[in-house]
């Protein structure tokens, strides 16, 4: 096919170029007036230390209103802080806001020295500390248990394990079925040789991590990201936003050996989980173990843990009290978009509120959610209910 | 009289020398910031990238000084320089075709011989974070290597073959009856020895020597064999590369049959971004290419296990911990912590 006469200008061309070449250096200017970048400001305490992990209580400044605290377990692969990026985009502050008492895993870095450290290690032995000292500390028998994407897979196993120490279990985007190749990692995954990496790394390194998640959108993430910024770049509030995301994105920690071969090995690769094989321990993870209310969160635009492998959760649980909930965007806007602060955390705030006293019939329960506009369709529901639950198109 | 000649005589030297000082300065700062090649006053718009080039190498030297102390600032400002570079290099790829098309209409089947691909390489490596250098430097230290290996071979071979020779011009004065032309056979033949095989009982034990040797061979063996599934990789990704440019020029040219004008540079970069970003997730959903990264990484990680190793071999000596002595020692450490930890959740139950 022939083009027509193409109506280039060079003289427009040229000072289009000259312009961006124009902001470019304010932009270079306005980069250097910054000191810091500030993060993870919503204040907290520290209240219980093991090896590298920190666990925090979020500071209130009055009395929560939902009886059982929240443990928030997040991924390894990235830092916790993303739920508290900036104070207009905290999903943390939102929580604290609608009346829960929030506390919440610092992974730390992982040095050479935690190279042995397994999925056990951190699901029977960190984790299951971290509840009991919540538990103490808030004087509660039980915990709501909050993990986001590995940290939801992790929070799986735990609750499988431990359903008596588990109120209520929500999962933020966590992947549990990995047979599904609708998401590049996953692919890519299969034909990754882990024991090698990890022969040769020990603790895989954040950056190789990095290079992998920058690999699934090369063109936007290396460089359309950084010259639409230059649009932004004079107004120091958005310059801030972005950087603040900047620093998360690559501020991402090293991977203990151990642990990251078997998440890869029985997870990615041998779909374990799903299949009811996992074996932590001595202890095999059943997930019809998990008989407690679950909120399972999933983002129907999300590229790195897509959907299929979310959804199936629903089907492989043993819970009567369980709602799928569709959030509308990707896998970081689910945290801190601000249709998130909108609508994701109030929501799971209402979710916890209505299950927190003592257990009801679950019409009951499901009537006080529709209130708040999720779904909640138990697949046998009692005789006794009056009300039909309804249904929240997200 | 003579005093105040000799003053401004002196005052007079010290203005020629601060204006040849200046002189200098300036022609110091013209050559750090303006190519000397750049045609940029010619009015060439392709030179424009250059003098911006020189002057973004300056300030990102300058990053490396203190002053700058966040690291994020710094690693942003590398991105953005990045970003900004690689937009910039595509519109030098793509000047030629704008020029064409002023002068006439462009046929996108023919759009290539507009097209420099070795600028359109540069910029693949750029997004993709290639470096050619690296595997070239590497690739070359083992030629040499096994240049040297081979002229030692010639080495060993040579004393004999010129032993042989003067033995051959011996044989004459031997038949003539020459005997001490026996003696001179007979040196010649020695030296030879001394100095091939005689040198072997001089050498160190042959155990670790050896073990190194067959290290450092495996390594460049290892590293031959990355550097071809690199080749590999990086062709497929630069095919993709060319064929995602294809599309980018039929989509311009769909544009402007459906009345649509292209004015500004930006909108034919988002076009070209939106194309290649899904070009290249339609290689990545492949499974050739998720085995090809696979097999990628596992042949860096050959490299890396044998290099690794060798280097163990060389520092053994040295008064240090070496990395599998220190594997061992973070095992005994973590079953130690895990031991303790059991007991000690023992005892608190117990306790309760």
């Amino acid at each position: 096919m022939k083009a027509p006469f193409l109506s280039f200008d060079a003289q427009s061309l040229i000072k289009e170029l000259g312009d961006f070449n124009t902001k470019f250096i304010k932009g270079v200017g306005a980069l250097t007036e910054i000191d810091e970048i500030d993060v993870g400001t919503a204040p907290k305490e520290l209240i219980y230390a093991e090896d590298k992990l920190k666990l925090y209580r979020y500071s209130r400044n009055d009395p929560n209103t939902c009886s059982t605290p929240v443990l928030i377990v997040y991924a390894l692969v990235n830092r916790q802080y993303m739920l508290d990026l900036q104070p207009d985009r905290s999903m943390i502050r939102n929580m604290l806001d609608h009346g829960l008492d929030v506390f919440i895993i610092d992974w730390g870095y992982p040095s050479k020295v935690d190279m042995y450290l397994g999925l056990d290690d951190y699901v029977n032995g960190y984790i299951d500390n971290c509840v009991d000292v919540v538990r103490d500390i808030a004087q509660s028998e039980q915990v709501n248990l909050m993990g986001i994407c590995q940290g939801g897979t992790f929070s799986m196993m735990y609750s499988a394990l431990n359903p008596d120490k588990v109120k209520n279990l929500i999962t933020l985007v966590a992947p549990v079925d990995f047979s599904t190749n609708d998401a590049l990692l996953f692919n890519w995954s299969k034909y990754l040789n882990i024991d090698a990496l990890v022969e040769s790394y020990q603790v895989i390194p954040g950056d190789f991590m990095n290079g992998g998640f920058l690999m699934l959108m090369p063109f936007n993430l290396n460089i359309r990201k950084y010259v639409d910024m230059l649009d932004v770049i004079e107004d120091k509030e958005k310059l801030l936003n972005f950087l603040r995301m900047e620093k998360w994105i690559f501020d991402s920690p090293g991977q203990a050996g151990a642990c990251i071969r078997e998440f890869i090995k029985y997870c990615y690769q041998e779909n374990r989980l799903a299949k009811g094989e996992l074996m932590l321990g001595d202890k095999l993870v059943d997930l019809r173990n998990i008989t407690m209310p679950l909120l399972n969160i999933y983002a129907s635009g999300d590229h790195l843990v897509p959907p299929a492998a979310i959804k199936p959760l629903n089907d492989l649980v043993g819970s009567q009290d369980k709602t799928l909930y569709e959030f509308k965007g990707g896998h970081i806007g689910v945290f801190v978009g601000s249709k998130s602060q909108k609508e994701l955390a109030p929501a799971i705030s209402q979710w916890l509120h209505d299950r927190d006293s003592a257990p009801e019939s679950v019409a009951e329960t499901a009537e006080e959610s529709e209130s708040a506009g999720i779904e909640t369709a138990p697949e046998e529901a009692p005789e006794s209910t009056s009300k039909k639950p309804g249904r929240r198109k997200a | 009289m003579e005093n105040t000649q000799s003053y401004f005589e002196t005052w007079l030297k010290a203005q020629e020398k601060l204006f040849d000082g200046l002189i200098e300065n300036t022609k110091r700062t013209q050559q750090l910031f303006i190519n000397q090649q750049y045609p940029g006053f010619s009015g060439d718009a392709g030179g424009f990238s250059n003098p911006y080039s020189s002057w973004m190498s300056a300030v990102m030297k300058s990053l490396s000084e203190p002053g700058i102390n966040n690291q994020v600032i710094k690693d942003n400002l590398s991105r953005i320089f990045g970003g900004s570079n690689a937009y910039t290099k595509l519109y030098e790829v793509w000047l030629p075709l704008m020029k064409a098309a002023q002068e006439r209409s462009v046929n996108p089947e023919a759009y290539k011989e507009y097209i420099d691909p070795s600028k359109y390489k540069e910029l693949i490596d750029k997004v993709f974070g290639f470096d050619s250098e690296a595997t070239k430097l590497m690739l070359n230290q083992a030629v040499q290597f096994l240049e040297l290996l081979s002229g030692s071979g010639q080495q060993f071979t040579a004393p004999w073959v010129n032993a042989m020779k003067e033995s051959l011009g011996a044989f004459p004065q031997l038949a003539q009856g020459h005997p001490e032309s026996f003696m001179n056979m007979f040196h010649s033949m020695f030296n030879a020895f001394d100095n091939t095989v005689g040198k072997v009982f001089h050498v160190p034990p042959v155990g670790r020597d050896r073990e190194k040797l067959e290290l450092i061979l495996r390594c460049f063996d290892d590293l031959s064999v990355y550097a071809a599934k690199n080749t590999e990789y990086q062709h497929t990704i630069y095919i993709t590369g060319l064929t995602a440019m294809d599309k980018v020029v039929e989509r311009l040219a769909e544009k402007i049959t459906s009345g649509e004008e292209i004015k500004q540079f930006d909108e034919f970069f988002d076009i070209w971004i939106d194309t290649s970003e899904q070009a290249y997730y339609k290689l990545f959903k492949t499974e050739e290419f998720a085995k090809l990264q696979g097999e990628l990484l596992d042949t860096s990680l050959d490299v890396k296990a044998h290099f690794f190793k060798l280097m163990e071999s060389h520092l053994s000596d040295l008064p240090i911990a070496l990395r599998s002595e220190m594997d061992d020692l973070y095992k005994t450490v973590y079953d130690l912590k895990k031991s303790v930890k059991k007991l000690e959740k023992q005892l608190k139950e117990n306790a309760q």
